[in-house]
């Protein structure tokens, strides 16, 4: 399959890294926003310092798949502040409140989340979109502490039964969200995005190769995924966020990210950081 | 349970102790370390050590050596002599050295 030039897309080709961009950058930092929730609140100051460096770390990643957004023309603004709320594409699992105080619910997600990054960015790692592939190895270096960090928390609470029964409540309540991470932002474009080589592999078959990740290892500690087996796309939520239909708490929570922005009258972000090389 | 935390920033150096950290076992010790004591300082390893079993002797049970002032044993004197200073010194030197011709003490 041939490399294809960033700087010379055809309009269907464009389109296409622009939907698999969305879907990664806005997956992280939705996610972050609601990670950062837990500041100050987790349950020892050392979980609380963990979490809050997972969500730094999804920010800088989001950051690097909305550089590449800013690319094909759009600027920060446009991207995150500026842009209708109804317009994002992220999964509905980053963008559901937590249960308040439940630690159970950020340990789950956290973990849901982090093995089905880990499987598209492997499906990432040989982009025929140069600068994705190039950016991949970065992400993938943090990802491994995040999956470890999850997967220790969940061995410790199931480790008794009261944290046993709360992780289930979670996972019940989560699982469907996580199934949207799987889903397509349209069905021509996606098939587009695996045609082209952008991403290398299916939504489908990303999905089986998470869930043959995360069934045995909650087994293992004792959870139960609430799935038909034969079916496992069936217990999707209504909305499903890829396709930018997304639960009324994603309204609320844009709102909140975007208010000091607009408090302020801002018209365009600033910037710290050079923004990161590709060679 | 809490983990005293050694910081090694090269290969080779020793291990000094950083801080510590609050976790129930060794695995998660050396989860939180990283993040509290590896991120912001370079780093190529950390200990996580249980702090009970740190063994201490302190001044109410021991005398220790190391009282007397030996501070001239050390080449300290000289450092962070900038320019200026060795033109005063090149001076001084220069003073002595005609004060001892005038006085033909050669």
């Amino acid at each position: 399959m041939t490399a294809l030039d960033p700087d010379d897309l055809s309009g269907d080709e464009r389109t296409a890294v622009e939907h698999l961009l969305y879907r990664l950058a806005d997956d992280e930092l939705v996610l972050a926003e609601r990670y950062t929730e837990w500041q100050v609140t987790a349950p020892t100051l050392e979980s609380d310092l963990a979490l809050a460096n997972i969500a730094q770390d999804e920010l800088g990643h989001a950051r690097l798949w909305y550089d590449l957004l800013q690319d094909l023309g759009y600027s920060e603004s446009e991207l995150i502040y500026e842009r209708d709320p109804g317009e994002f594409r992220h999964a509905t699992l980053a963008e559901v409140p937590f249960e308040e105080g439940d630690w159970a619910d950020a340990v789950v997600r956290g973990y849901l989340y982090d093995v089905a990054e880990n499987c598209r960015l492997e499906a990432l790692e040989n982009s025929a979109h140069p600068r994705i592939a190039n950016r991949v190895s970065k992400v993938r270096g943090e990802e491994e502490y995040h999956r470890e960090h999850a997967r220790n928390w969940l061995e410790r609470l199931a480790g008794d039964e009261d944290g046993r029964r709360r992780l289930q409540t979670a996972l019940d309540r989560l699982f469907p969200h996580a199934l949207t991470l799987f889903e397509p932002t349209d069905e021509t474009v996606e098939d587009d995005i695996v045609g082209m080589g952008i991403r290398r592999r299916g939504l489908d078959d990303l999905r089986e190769e998470w869930l043959a990740t995360v069934e045995p290892f909650l087994e293992s500690v004792g959870l139960r995924l609430p799935m038909d087996p034969d079916d496992p796309a069936d217990r999707l939520p209504d909305a499903v966020g890829r396709d930018r239909s997304h639960t009324d708490d994603w309204f609320d929570l844009h709102d909140e990210m975007t208010h000091t922005y607009r408090e302020l009258g801002r018209t365009e972000t600033t910037r710290i950081m050079d923004k990161p090389t590709d060679e | 349970m809490i983990w005293e935390v050694f910081r090694q920033e090269k290969t080779g150096e020793y291990h000094t102790h950083c801080g510590n950290v609050h976790a129930p076992d060794r695995e998660m010790a050396k989860m939180f370390a990283q993040i509290q004591h590896g991120r912001r300082k370079p780093t190529n390893s950390l200990w996580v050590v249980p702090q009970e079993e740190v063994g201490e002797v302190d001044t109410e049970e021991a005398r220790f050596g190391g009282t007397t002032d030996k501070s001239y044993r050390w080449a300290m004197t000289y450092q962070g002599v900038d320019a200026d200073f060795a033109e005063e010194v090149a001076e001084s030197q220069q003073e002595q050295e005609a004060a001892e011709r005038q006085r033909g003490d050669d």
